[in-house]
């Protein structure tokens, strides 16, 4: 089948302002996104611009804005989507533009860094010098959040990142949730009084386009709430 | 990032949870608009009683008429919208998925339609009495 993709191009040294170019291949149903613009830069525009890596939807490189919604090109097939018309792929929005689909990730990863997203525990450890152990149960209570890929998917699709960018956005409460609810941490006041703040989950207005996003299927406004929750009733059950 | 990015996501950015929430914000600007004007208005009967029936005698033109409409119908959906977002973000965080958040916003939709229905066809009926008049 052929389709046809419109592509938000911008290049920094030429460009003054970002626009579309139109692109038409055969392809098949079973083809991603990634796929299709594999064959746009390889055999059609070598200038073509964007991030990949590992193509299975783990590393998190390929997110952009597809048909209006942010996805993970390689985990997007052409089957999905409405090929009878053209399939819109843009950069994900809030992050300034480097070049074509390629955005800077400077204040995304500014903002993880916010929440203190690693394990903190100056305890002692256990007589026998091991690890640190929880049950089954403890370690069920943060599981989907364990699973976020930093793709920015997520934060790049959230209202009120768009209209200011200190707020930390979904993906860093997630991660922060990872850790808040990991009984083996001990930094979950610290992490909840960063959260409390003026750039923290109550900026939420639970319009849902985070989860709608995620492509790991995390259900963030659900850790985004528990987190409003945990810092209101001051409890981490 | 800005308000250039915040427009173009409102706009652009495709999803029932986007629009309910654009639809939040219009409509949450709607009603502080009006009650910006009706303080403003009310106001005026203490230090230009005159100004104050001008601004009354406005009100009555059909233009106002179709506003006040449009009233009813933004404070009947932020309310309902309000409380629906209330009782995820409060009362039930287990009940937060997509196909249950899509049911929800269609469900505000349609007691928003119901609710605001009867209250447009009585104010338009006495806009369209007073233009016959």
């Amino acid at each position: 089948m052929q389709v046809t993709l419109k592509i938000l191009r911008y290049n920094p040294e030429t460009d003054a302002q970002p626009h579309y170019e139109r692109y038409t291949l055969d392809a098949e149903p079973t083809d991603r996104i990634l796929d299709v613009l594999e064959k746009i830069k390889g055999h059609e525009d070598g200038t073509l611009t964007f991030r990949r890596s590992c193509a299975h939807g783990v590393c998190g490189s390929c997110a952009m804005r597809i048909d209006g919604r942010n996805r993970l090109a390689c985990k997007t097939l052409l089957q999905t989507l409405d090929t009878s018309k053209e399939i819109t792929v843009e950069p994900i929005l809030g992050l300034p533009r480097v070049k074509d689909l390629v955005v800077d990730m400077t204040t995304f990863f500014d903002n993880y860094k916010k929440v203190l997203p690693y394990f903190i525990n100056d305890e002692p450890l256990p007589e026998d010098g091991r690890e640190r152990l929880q049950s089954p149960e403890e370690r069920e209570r943060f599981d989907d959040t364990t699973k976020c890929i930093l793709c920015a998917a997520c934060t790049t699709a959230c209202p009120t990142f768009w209209a200011d960018n200190s707020y930390v956005g979904p993906s860093a409460i997630v991660n922060a949730h990872r850790f808040i609810f990991d009984s083996r941490d001990r930094a979950a006041a610290d992490r909840l009084k960063i959260l409390a703040g003026e750039s923290g989950v109550f900026r939420c207005r639970t319009a849902f386009n985070c989860t709608d996003a995620c492509p790991r299927e995390i259900k963030i406004t659900k850790a985004i709430a528990e987190v409003k929750r945990a810092i209101i009733t001051g409890r981490l059950d | 990032m800005s308000f250039k990015t915040a427009s173009e996501g409102y706009v652009r950015y495709q999803g029932l949870g986007n629009w309910a929430f654009v639809l939040h914000r219009l409509t949450g600007l709607g009603v502080i608009l009006f009650l910006i004007i009706h303080v403003l208005d009310t106001a005026a009967v203490y230090f230009s009683p005159a100004l104050y029936a001008d601004a009354v005698s406005l009100y009555r033109s059909p233009v106002f008429g179709l506003g006040e409409i449009l009233l009813v119908l933004s404070v009947i959906y932020h309310g309902l919208n309000g409380l629906r977002i209330i009782y995820f973000d409060m009362v039930n965080p287990n009940m937060w998925t997509i196909e249950v958040n899509r049911k929800s916003v269609i469900w505000t939709w349609v007691i928003t339609l119901v609710l605001w229905l009867p209250a447009a066809v009585v104010m338009g009926s006495h806009i369209l009495e007073h233009l016959g008049g």
